[in-house]
C-alpha cells in the first residue's frame, strides 16, 4: 500500500488530508453518547471499543507501509508477476519465474514467513490499541464534558496522542517486539537477496557481468586506490612534517594532567 | 456523559473551513525553495561533493579565521543547515566572518554498493579536509559534525588529530547502547551480512523506520496541529520546507550502512574502543582538541545520554557539553535552535581561534 510517507514524491497536503480525516473520525467518536452512565464520574467504557478499533486499523494500515514491508514490497511485484501463468510474449521472466523449482519454493517460503510475521505484528497492534483506549478513558476525567470547541477538541486530541504514543512505546520497547522487527527486516532482506539471485541467473545466461563480478572489480579498484594513496601520501606527509612542526592542541588532557601536583 | 457536552457535529463547520484553508495553503506552498546561500562545488570524489559557501557581502571572511567544514549525516540531506534565511546555521557562520564548507554525500547508486565506511571517512571526508587545508595553506581546520556526520567526524579526528583544531558535534551519538535508544534495540538483531547482500537501502525505507519510532506524533499529530491557532502562509511554507527535507532522504550504500549498523549500533565499538577503520584503531582518547558537543534533550533518534557520554571517552581537557531543550529535528529547524545553536558555536569557536 502506498501512503504519503512511502510514495517517491512526498506530498504534505496528502499527509495532512489523511491526518485531518483521522482527526474527524476521532471527534465523531468523542461525540458519541456513552452506553451506560455510572455515577458522577461518567462511564466512557463504550468509547474504548471504537477508539481502539480505529487506532488498530490505522496501525495496521501504517504497518503495511512500514520500513520492512516497504523493502519487501519493492521485491514482491516482480515475484507476483513471476508466479503468474507465463504469457507467450511479455516482460522478461524475472523473479521467481526465472528460478528453478527449488529456488521458487524458497521464495514462496520467505513470502509465507513474511505473512506469518505480519500476523504476529497484528497481535501487538491490538494490544497497543486497546491499552491506548483504556489509558485515554482513565485520564479523560475532568477534561471531558466541555463544549465542542476547537480548543477543547485539540486538548482531547493531545491527550489521545499522548496515550497512543505511551502505549506504543510500552510495547515496542519490549524484547519480543524488537526480535520480531529484526526478523521482519531479515526476512525482507532475504527476499530481496533471492530476487537478485534469480536476476543473476538470467544475467549470466545473457553473458552479462553479474553483481558479484562487478563487486569484485570494485574491490580490486579499491586496492589499487589504496596503493596509489600510499605512494602519493607518504612523500606529501614527509614534506608537510618538514615544513611545520606539530603543536600540541590547547585542550590536551595529558598536558593538563602533568600540571596536577602529585599527592 | 461523553468527552464533549453536546454533539461534536457543532464543531464540524468551523473545522471543515480550517481544513480547507490549510489544505489550500499547503498546496500553494509546495513550490517553496530550500537552501538559501550561494555556494560553489570545489572538489568531488565519487558521488560526494565539497561545497564552499560564498561570503556574504556584509560579512567578508575574517583574515585569520580557520575554515569550518560541516560534515552532515549520510542518511539525510545537508541543506537543512541552510534551509531558509532566518533558519540557516550556514548563513550565521558566514555572518560571523567564517569560511564555510559543506560535504554533500550525494545519491549512492548501484555502482557505490561496496563503498564502505573507510571510503567515506578516509577518502571522501579526508579528501575534503585535505582539499580545504591545501587551498587555505593551513595546518588544521574546524570540523562541525552533525548526527551520523558527527560520528564520522569523531572517527576522522581521532585518526588525524593534527588536521582538526576544534571539533563541534551536533546530535552525535557515541554510546549506542544506552537503555533509552529504541532504534538501537530494533536493529540489534539485524543480519548485517544479509543487509549487505540485499543491496543499497532506499531512503524511503530509512524514513519509514524513523517515523515508526513515534508514528502517531510524526505522521498524524504534527499535521493536525496546523489546524490550531493562526497558521499563516509563512508558517505553512516553513512547515513544508521542513517536510521536504524530512522526506528527501538519499539511498544508503549497502556496505557502509551494514557496517554502521553492526559496528556502532550492534557492537558499540566507538564507545568500547574496538572500532578499526582502514586497519587503524579509532581511539577517542586521541581527541585532545577542544570539543563542543550540542545535543537535544528531547531527541528520539539520538537520546541525550547517547551523546552526553562522549565526555567520558575523549582525551580533551576542553570539553563543553550542552543539552538544548528541543527534539532531533528541532535542533536543525526550530526557531529556538536557529538562534541558540549558531550563537553558541560562533562564540565557542571565537574563544578558540
Amino acid at each position: 500500500m502506498e501512503t504519503p510517507f512511502t510514495s517517491g514524491a512526498f506530498r504534505p497536503d496528502a499527509a495532512f488530508a489523511n491526518a485531518a480525516e483521522r482527526f474527524f473520525e476521532l471527534l465523531k467518536s468523542f461525540g458519541m453518547p456513552s452506553a451506560g452512565v455510572a455515577g458522577a464520574g461518567g462511564d466512557w467504557s463504550s468509547l474504548a471499543g471504537p477508539l481502539a478499533g480505529q487506532f488498530e486499523q490505522w496501525l495496521k494500515t501504517s504497518q503495511s507501509a512500514g520500513p520492512w514491508f516497504a523493502a519487501a514490497d519493492a521485491a514482491s511485484p516482480g515475484f507476483a508477476r513471476g508466479f503468474a501463468a507465463a504469457p507467450s510474449f511479455g516482460p522478461l521472466p524475472l523473479g521467481a519465474g526465472a528460478a528453478p523449482q527449488q529456488d521458487a519454493q524458497r521464495t514462496w517460503d520467505l513470502v509465507a514467513r513474511l505473512a506469518q510475521l505480519q500476523g504476529q505484528l497484528s497481535a501487538h497492534w491490538s494490544e497497543i490499541a486497546s491499552r491506548a483506549a483504556r489509558r485515554f478513558i482513565t485520564r479523560l476525567g475532568t477534561a471531558a464534558g466541555g463544549a465542542p470547541t476547537l480548543d477543547n477538541a485539540m486538548k482531547l486530541y493531545e491527550l489521545w496522542v499522548n496515550c497512543a504514543e505511551e502505549s506504543y512505546a510500552a510495547t515496542v520497547r519490549k524484547d519480543d517486539f524488537s526480535h520480531l522487527q529484526a526478523e521482519l527486516a531479515n526476512t525482507s532482506a532475504a527476499l530481496l537477496v533471492e530476487q537478485r539471485r534469480h536476476a543473476e541467473t538470467l544475467v549470466r545466461a545473457f553473458g552479462l557481468p553479474t553483481r558479484n563480478e562487478v563487486d569484485a572489480l570494485y574491490a580490486q579498484l579499491k586496492d589499487l586506490r589504496r596503493q596509489l594513496a600510499e605512494l602519493t601520501d607518504a612523500p606529501r606527509a614527509k614534506a608537510a612534517r618538514a615544513k611545520r612542526p606539530a603543536a600540541r592542541p590547547a585542550g590536551d588532557k595529558r598536558r593538563a594532567r602533568r600540571r596536577k601536583p602529585r599527592a | 456523559m461523553r468527552p464533549f457536552a453536546t454533539d461534536a457535529e457543532a464543531l464540524f463547520p468551523e473545522l471543515t473551513l480550517r481544513i480547507a484553508n490549510t489544505l489550500a495553503r499547503l498546496r500553494e506552498a509546495q513550490g517553496v525553495t530550500v537552501g538559501c546561500s550561494a555556494k560553489r562545488a570545489v572538489w568531488r570524489c565519487g558521488k560526494t561533493t565539497l561545497y564552499q559557501y560564498l561570503p556574504l557581502a556584509e560579512a567578508p571572511p575574517r583574515v585569520r579565521a580557520r575554515p569550518v567544514l560541516i560534515c552532515f549525516a549520510l542518511v539525510n540531506r545537508p541543506y537543512v543547515l541552510d534551509l531558509q534565511p532566518d533558519r540557516s546555521l550556514v548563513r550565521r557562520l558566514l555572518g560571523a566572518g567564517l569560511s564555510v564548507y559543506l560535504i554533500d554525500w550525494g545519491d549512492p547508486d548501484d555502482a557505490d554498493r561496496c563503498v564502505d565506511l573507510e571510503d567515506y571517512i578516509e577518502r571522501h571526508l579526508g579528501g575534503c579536509v585535505r582539499n580545504i587545508l591545501d587551498s587555505h595553506a593551513g595546518a588544521a581546520l574546524d570540523l562541525l559534525g552533525v548526527c551520523q556526520g558527527g560520528v564520522l567526524s569523531l572517527c576522522y579526528t581521532a585518526l588525524h588529530p593534527k588536521q582538526v583544531a576544534n571539533l563541534v558535534t551536533l546530535t552525535t551519538p557515541v554510546d549506542f547502547h544506552t537503555p533509552d535508544n529504541l532504534l538501537s534495540r530494533w536493529v540489534r538483531g539485524l543480519d548485517t551480512e544479509l543487509l549487505m547482500r540485499s543491496g543499497n537501502v532506499p531512503g524511503e525505507v530509512l524514513n519509514a523506520l524513523f517515523l515508526s519510532l513515534m508514528p502517531f506524533r510524526l505522521t498524524q499529530h504534527k499535521y493536525v496541529r496546523l489546524l490550531a491557532g493562526n497558521c499563516d502562509q509563512r508558517a505553512v511554507e516553513d512547515f513544508v520546507r521542513m517536510e521536504r527535507w524530512i522526506f528527501d532522504s538519499p539511498p544508503q550504500a549497502a556496505v557502509a550502512l551494514a557496517q554502521f549498523v553492526r559496528w556502532f549500533y550492534q557492537e558499540n565499538r566507538l564507545a568500547r574502543g574496538t572500532l578499526r577503520i582502514g586497519g587503524r584503531r579509532v581511539d577517542l582518547g586521541e581527541i585532545r582538541q577542544p570539543v563542543l558537543n550540542l545535543y537535544a534533550l528531547g531527541d528520539h533518534i539520538v537520546p541525550p545520554d547517547a551523546s552526553a557520554a562522549m565526555q567520558r571517552y575523549l582525551g580533551s581537557a576542553d570539553y563543553t557539553g550542552c543539552g538544548i531543550d528541543t527534539g532531533h529535528i528541532g535542533m536543525y529547524v526550530s526557531r529556538k535552535a536557529a538562534h541558540e545553536i549558531p550563537a553558541r558555536i560562533i562564540s565557542w569557536l571565537g574563544q578558540r581561534q
